[in-house]
This record gives C-alpha cells, structure tokens and sequence, in this order.
C-alpha cells in the first residue's frame, strides 16, 4: 500500500515537471541548463528542483515526441543540445495545462470552502 | 532502440557540459572556481541516479510494456484453459516431432565426420559404366593407383572383416576393419592411447599390430591402460595392441578394431573386396581428382585386356559414402514432418480466429479505452509468441522421447547414430521454428484482430457482421490448407505403406518359419581344408542327433542379405561376350542338407549329397536365374562351367547336377541374380552360417542356440558363435530401414489427418453456434432436419473436397521425391492416391457430422429467443 501511494506521490512530481519545461520551451528552443534556470527565475526561486532531475524528464518528453533534440552553440559558445516543442507537444501542453488548472482549482475549493 | 540508443550516448557530455555552465554562471556571480564547481555539483544532485534515472526512461516503458502484454496474455491463456490446451498440444506435436527428427538428421547429415577437414576425404571404389554397379577394387587396382595417381596427399585401401577374438575370456566374434599404414594418417584423428600404424607397417614381413576401439577396449578390457603392447589372438594370430582410439571415431557402427593390412603384389586381378580411400592435395577438386581417376582406370584396362571391362574408378566424398543411402528418406521425412508443423499452425491459427471473433467486444473496449490498434496487435502477438513458446517448451519435451523412441526404432545400420542427440544446434532449430510458427499463425490474427475492433462492435452490440464473415473465411482458407497438406502427408504414407508390404510379402525362395541361424568362423591358422571340412561335418552330424532338429546345415550365404562373395565364371561352350556381361554370380559353399534345411526347392536333378567329397568329380548347382540366362530352352544337367575366367586356368570344370529355386541374397528388393553352388567339401570356407531346422515348431530359440554353441564349444572351446537370429529374424531385420521411414511417414500422417480433422469440426462446429439464429428462421419457415444436416454437412465438405482436389495436385507433384523410396510401387500409384482420397473424405465427413447433428437438433424456439 504504501508502495503504491509513494509512486503516485513520484508520478504527480514528474508530471508537474514535464508541465514546467513544456511551458518554458513554449518560449523558444533552449539548452538544459536555460531551462533549469528559467524554471527557478520565472517562479521567484520558489520551485528549486534539484537541477539532475530535469535529464529524465527531457528524456522522457523526448520519448514521447512531444519535444525534439538538435545540436547546437551556447550563449557563451559552448557546444549543448537544444530541446524544442514539437507541434504534439503544444497540443499535450494545452491538455495538461487546462488538466493542472482544473486540480489547482479543486484544491484550492477543498482548502477554503467558504469563500 | 536506435532512437534510444543515439538518445543515451552523449548523455554523459550533457551532464557535464550542464554542470561547466552552472560553474561558470558562479563564477560570474563572485564565487572562487573551486567553490562554484562545487555549488554547480550541488544543485546538480546525484549525478550516477540522475543517469540511471534518465537510462530508466528509455528502458522500463517498453519492458514494462512487455512484462504488461506478458502478464495480460498469461491471464487469458489461463482464463480459456481449453483454447490454451488445445492450441499447446497441437503445437507441442508439430514443434516435438519436427525437433525429434531434426536431430536425427543433425546428428547423421549435418554434423562433421569426427575427422580432419572431413570435405577433403573422398572414397574410392570400381564403376561399371554400363550398368552403373559400384564394385569394390582389387589389390592390383589399388597398387596401380596408389602408384599412379597424383590428386591426394595419401591413399589406403581397406576392407571389413571378421574376426575371432580368443585368449583371455570368452571367445567373441566382432567386426574390424583391415587397413593400410595410411588408415589413420588419411583421417587425421589422434589416439586416445599408444599409436597409430607407422608408413611401413603394411609391408611384406611387418608384425601384426591392432588398434582399439574406445568401446572395445572400455567394454573387454575395462579402459586398462596397459593393455598397449600386450598381444591378443586374432583368427588364431597373435596382434600387439599399439593404440586406442578416440569414442567418436567409428568407420561404421560395428567396427571394434583396425589390423594392419598387408598388400602383396598379386598375380592377378582379383578378387575384388577392398575400399579405397584418399586425402585430395590442398586446392585439388573432387572433379579434377575424377578425371584423373579416369585416365588411371583407362590405363588399366588396356594394359590388362579382358579384365576391368566397362570399369572405370569412381570417387565420392566420404559423407557421401557413409549417409548417402540415407539422406532421401531423411530428407523426405523432415519434409513431412514441417508438413505436420504446418496444419498444427494452421490449426491454431484457426481456433484463434475463432477466439478472435469471441473477444471482439473486450478489443472494441480497449480501443475505446485510447489502445491503438497497433498496441492491440501487439497485445496479440504477445499472446501468440506465448503460446508458441509453451509450444516449443513442450515439444522440446516431447523431442527429448521421441528421440529415445527414434533411437530404439532406429535400425541399427542407421550411420552416425552414436551423434544424434539435443545439442545446441537442435535447440537453436526448436527455437527457431518455435518462433517462425508463432508468427505465422499469429500475424494474420493479429493484423485481421485490431482492424474494425472499434468500429461496429460496441454499437451492434457484440454481433459485427463485417469481421465475422472475413474471419469466418480466412478459417475456412484454412481449413482447405489443412486438408490440403494432409492429404499429400496420408498419400506420402500410403505409397510407403504400399512399398512397405509389397516388399515384405517379397518370396524370399526359402522356408522362414522354424529355422534357426547363426555364424561360425573358424581361425585360419589353426584350420587348413581339410580341417575346417572335418570341424563342420563332425558338427553337422553331432547336431543332426539333437532332439528336434530336422536338419542342419552350413553354407556361406544366407537369405535375404547374408552374401559374402561372388565371382565371375565361365561356361563351356559358350564364348564370355564382354558386352553380355552376365558371368557374375552369388557364389555359395553349402553341406548336402543346406537347400534341406532353408526349404529350397530343388527343381531340376538332384541336390548334394555325402558322395560330393574333395575327390569326388567336381560338381555344381545353379539357380533358376542362371539356368535361364545360360541355358534358355535346354536342360542344363550334365553341362560344365568353373569360376573365374581364362586368368585362372587352373580352375577346374564341375559338372551342373541340380537346378534350385531363386533365393535372395541381396536384399529382398534386389532384382533376381545368378546363384552358383558347391558342396563345401569340394571347396572349403572358413566362415560358415549354420541353419538348423526345428521338426516341431521353434518356440524358443533360445534353448536350442545354447544347445548348438555348446556342440560348437565341445569341438572348439575357442570358436565363437555369433549372429544368433531365427530366419525370420533375419528377414525382418532386412527391412529395417524401410520399416522405420514407414511408421514414422505413418505417424506424421496419422497426426496431421488428425490434425486437419479437429479443423474441420471447429470450424462447423464455431459456424452452427453463430448461425443458430439462421438455422432457427430456416426451420421456423418449414425446413426439415435433414435439410439442415444437408445444409451444414455441405458446408464441410465443399471446403474439404476443394482441399482434397488442391491435395492431389500437390501429390502429384511432390510424389517424384519418394520414387527413390519405394519398392515395385510408382509415386502416382492411382490406387493409393484414390484410396487415401476416399480415407480423408470419410474422416472429413465424420468431422462434419457432429456439428451438423447439433445444428439439426437446433429448437427453434430457443434459437430464435437466442440474444
């Protein structure tokens, strides 16, 4: 049982992660590191993800052809992967997007009832 | 997986390329380097888990994907346990039968000769060019070549022989082959003990030396190391044991030992009984060998005119030689038993088609539920390879009897079946087709499966119109597959079966019942003429006085294989044509009673008798074959003929006396040959074959066998008796071979005919449960019972008759492969292509009349409430 819960617990993480790059590559193709860093600036520092979890969400989203890869330069000139939204990408963005608004809604009706 | 592949590999230049960036960015923010490396790492987490995080992506999903259809399948496999059992059997028989006798023919046709470079071995042995018989060569045949030839490294020359082992422990007849020094060299094969034969060894003056077989030696001399250099007695000579060979190397399943053979340079041509074998020179072809062979050959007989006529040297590669004979029937036997493999996947094919059509709903509901088809397909192949590979499980079990089985019915003049068995070969074959089948009767389900699943289904409520009738027809292909390919299987095994009893009611020309037979070998040294002459009558006579015993006799030959030698002969009077080429005949040695004691009728004169004795006029007696021949409308008493030709002056002339029946001496399938007699007194053997005839009944042989060796043993402690077998033993022992490619054919098409039966009933069967409601309107409207049972019935057969007509065209066309198989039977024999016919259309029409008996006893009231 306890099991079971924990990999909900996982799976509910993984799945808020995916939303957030989605969201940052809907801004433009961008590197790893760009995106960690966006993730942490756009939410005030407030959602300070260990940085090496990003790789298998990538990896994931990769899988899923909803993001593609291409080789590219840094800013500074140095050699790094690009990710990029794909069209199917967008789309699952719009789903998963309108799918966390409907939860953050329902929570926040559950945690204050009255107003 | 190259996808992920590509995806993986740089992973770890990523990392660090991520982590360099967060470094620098520290750096700019004020950090000391080895602070903001250290920060970077940090915020980095665990770099290794990050990894196999990222590497788990990739992996687990189609694993888990996997591991999901795997445990999904099980679960429906072990929901249907009927459908499961039934398709595992089925494919369990095609799977076991196919590896059973996939290792037969690994171990006997594919495996290596236990020899170096065994491709460069070739045999060499005299062909007539006109009648294409293949004739060992003599000792004069073999110098010349040995001399002349310049295509191989090394030659040798050999022949099997018998011999008498005596000294220590009981006296044993075993079988060994007398080689030339080269024997061993040639085969390359190092001993496992002591040496092989030195280059001299077979000269004039050499010490008689043997080498040992694995077996032997284990089995007489109880794997005793010091057994090399000890002397052992050998047809009265004394050999010293020089080496022992390795288990796996064996020159033909009875062979226990090798002597050295000497070959001194003859003064003339003959006799023939040697086998030539040689090593070609690197980068020399068999063909460049054969041509050269040739000319050797050519040379030869204008160089000594009136022998070796029309002969020229044949070589064939050592394989070939040795598996030869067998490879046919194996083959043809491995093409029936993928045949069986066929219908069993065709078979199963079906059934999950029917199941297919019962599953609709819950694929329509996956599909609804977001599963691609693909996914579905997939899902369904899972299951498919699953059952396939509790197929291949079970078969593999089965194999591993049915090889024990295949080993116990084997004949034992089977080459090479010390090395069948399931090595890695095998296994990787049972694989193989374990796989090849699931795909085979998987796929076509599978694609057929997912395609309108979401479409009609959920809306008709279960009953989709569109699929059923496309997969109702693709079962019905199957079926006409199925009858198809068991119909060539049954008209295979009923020309063999045909063949088979053709030739076992073959008139041997002797008496088989109550005759008991066994063989005598005297050792020459010990035994002159005259001797050996004395030896057997004494015997003859102490065996006469047994209680029972009718009579008894010795001869050299015995029906229906036992010949040992023939030679040509002459006839007075009448001019040798070398173009006729008839005076070659059986030549057989026998005491008076001999034709007595097989039953052999004696036609014409009169038979041997005690005044026939080595002072006595010369005299003979011939078979019927060679009366004919020779003298066509004549009577042949009282004419003269001796053996050998003008090359052998000395032979003297012998007089015809008597005229017997045919006998067959080649085998029961060989064409009638010429037969020349004479009393053993006047030319005596060493190596004699004792029949004895029982006046009552031969109930058991065993008792009078003990009773004959000890008359044997109480004139010759030291005389083995060997090959101890009734006369019917002997005849059914003959036909061994033929015996066991017939029930094996038999059992592969009894499997298959059942096979093809359970298809035809499911296929009705699953047919009247869907047309219930139809069955149920037709009768409400006033059909009658019969016209159902009609209806249903012609449904059947309509599929099994166009299987039986696409069956018979099959045949017809693959028949030609058995023709080398069978005996006094054509492969279009009418008779048994009409009979097997009728045979399938009988088990068809059966396959058809349960299912049709329940569509009769349909209620149309219930049927029509039905849903």
């Amino acid at each position: 049982m306890s099991t079971k819960e924990q990999r909900e617990r996982i799976e509910l993480l993984q799945g808020t992660l995916d939303l957030l790059i989605l969201r940052t590559l809907l801004l433009g193709p961008a590197h790893g590191h760009a995106i960690a860093k966006a993730i942490a600036f756009n939410s005030d520092e407030v959602l300070q993800v260990e940085q090496g979890s990003l790789y298998p969400a990538l990896h994931r989203l990769i899988k899923r052809r909803w993001i593609s890869v291409e080789e590219g330069t840094s800013v500074n000139n140095r050699r790094a992967k690009f990710y990029r939204l794909t069209p199917k990408g967008r789309r699952q963005l719009a789903v998963e997007t309108s799918k966390w608004d409907e939860l953050a809604g329902a929570i926040a009706r559950i945690l204050r009832p009255a107003e | 997986m190259s996808r992920r592949k590509r995806m993986l590999g740089d992973l770890d230049e990523d990392i660090r390329e991520h982590i360099a960036m967060e470094t620098q960015d520290n750096i700019e923010g004020g950090m000391s380097p080895e602070d903001a490396r250290y920060a970077a790492l940090r915020k980095f987490g665990n770099v290794t888990q990050v990894k196999e995080d990222t590497r788990a992506v990739w992996s687990m999903v189609w694993l888990e994907g996997l591991l999901q259809d795997v445990r999904y399948g099980l679960r429906m496999l072990y929901k249907d346990p009927g459908f499961t059992a039934a398709a595992i059997i089925a494919l369990a028989l095609g799977i076991g039968a196919n590896t059973a006798l996939f290792s037969v023919v690994n171990g006997v046709l594919l495996r290596p000769l236990p020899y170096r470079d065994p491709n460069g071995l070739a045999v060499i042995s005299l062909l007539n060019s006109k009648t294409r018989e293949v004739f060992p060569l003599c000792d004069a045949d073999f110098l010349d070549w040995r001399a002349q030839n310049q295509s191989f490294t090394a030659v040798t020359a050999f022949f099997h022989n018998r011999f008498n082992l005596t000294g220590s422990g009981r006296p044993e007849q075993m079988f060994g082959d007398m080689v030339t020094a080269d024997f061993f060299s040639i085969l390359d094969v190092p001993p496992v003990l002591g040496r092989t034969f030195l280059p001299n060894e077979d000269r004039r003056g050499s010490p008689n030396v043997a080498i040992l077989s694995y077996r032997l030696w284990q089995n007489r001399y109880g794997s005793n190391p010091n057994v090399i250099g000890q002397g052992i007695v050998l047809n009265g000579s004394t050999y010293t044991v020089i080496g022992v060979m390795p288990p796996r190397f064996l020159s033909s399943p009875e062979t226990q030992l090798w002597t050295n053979l000497v070959i001194d340079p003859p003064s003339r041509r003959g006799p023939y009984y040697l086998t030539g074998e040689g090593r070609l020179k690197p980068g020399v072809t068999l063909d460049q060998a054969r041509a050269e062979l040739a000319t050797i050959a050519q040379r030869i007989h204008q160089l000594n005119p009136g022998t070796n006529v029309n002969m020229t040297i044949r070589a064939v590669p050592l394989e070939e030689a040795i598996v030869g004979d067998v490879r046919p029937a194996l083959l043809v036997l491995l093409g029936a038993v993928a045949f069986v493999l066929l219908i069993a996947s065709a078979n199963v094919a079906n059934m999950i088609l029917a199941r297919a059509s019962v599953r609709e709903r819950e694929f329509a509901i996956r599909g609804a539920l977001g599963a691609s088809r693909a996914r579905l397909a997939v899902q369904l192949l899972t299951e498919s390879g699953l059952l396939a590979g509790l197929g291949g499980i079970f078969g593999l079990g089965l194999a591993w009897c049915g090889v024990q089985l295949l080993l116990d019915l084997a004949p034992a003049t089977l080459p090479r079946l010390e090395e069948v068995g399931l090595d890695g070969r095998v296994l990787a074959f049972t694989t193989v087709i374990s796989l090849a089948s699931g795909i085979l009767f998987g796929l076509g389900p599978a694609l057929g499966g997912g395609r309108n699943a979401m479409n009609n289904s959920l809306k008709e409520g279960g009953r989709s119109q569109a699929q059923s009738t496309r997969s109702n027809r693709a079962r019905r292909v199957l079926v006409v597959v199925e009858v198809a390919l068991s119909l060539v299987l049954l008209i295979g095994g009923g020309l063999m079966l045909k063949s088979f009893h053709r030739l076992q009611n073959v008139n041997p020309g002797v008496d088989v019942e109550n005759a008991l037979t066994m063989q005598i070998s005297l050792p020459e040294r010990q035994y002159d003429d005259s001797r050996s002459i004395a030896f057997y009558r004494r015997l003859l006579d102490k065996l006469q006085t047994l209680p029972a015993v009718d009579s008894a006799a010795v001869g050299m030959a015995l029906p229906p294989n036992l010949l040992d030698v023939n030679d040509n002969f002459m006839v007075e009077g009448q001019a040798e044509t070398s173009d006729r080429n008839l005076g070659l005949a059986d030549l057989v040695f026998v005491s008076p009673d001999y034709f007595r004691a097989l039953g052999v009728p004696v036609v014409k004169g009169r038979s041997f008798n005690d005044g026939d004795r080595a002072d006595a006029p010369k005299v003979a007696i011939i078979n019927q074959t060679l009366a004919k021949r020779y003298w066509p409308n004549q009577n042949p008493i009282g004419k003269r003929l001796k053996t050998g030709g003008p090359e052998r002056p000395k032979n003297p002339w012998m007089e015809i006396v008597g005229v017997v029946g045919d006998v067959k001496y080649s085998g029961l399938d060989a064409a009638p040959e010429m037969v020349l007699y004479e009393p053993y007194e006047q030319s005596a053997w060493l190596s004699m074959y004792l029949v004895v005839r029982t006046s009552s009944r031969l109930g058991d042989p065993g008792e009078l066998a003990s009773a004959v060796q000890n008359a044997v043993w109480s004139f010759d402690k030291d005389v083995p008796v060997a090959h101890v077998r009734t006369l019917e033993q002997l005849l059914s022992e003959s036909v061994e071979q033929p015996r066991f490619r017939t029930v094996l054919l038999e059992i592969f098409a009894f499997i298959a005919l059942s096979l093809a039966a359970v298809g035809i009933y499911g296929v009705l069967a699953y047919s009247v449960t869907q047309c219930r409601q139809e069955i149920g309107i037709r009768m409400a409207l006033g059909a009658r019972r019969s016209d159902v049972f009609a209806l249903v019935v012609g449904q059947g057969m309509v599929l099994a008759l166009i299987g039986l007509a696409i069956g018979l065209a099959g045949a017809f066309a693959l028949a030609r492969f058995l023709s080398s198989l069978l005996y006094s039977v054509r492969p279009t024999d009418p008779a048994t292509f009409a009979a097997v016919s009728l045979l399938l259309a009988a088990v068809a029409f059966l396959s058809c009349y349960i299912p049709a008996r329940r569509a009769m006893r349909v209620d149309p009231m219930v049927a029509l409430r039905y849903e």
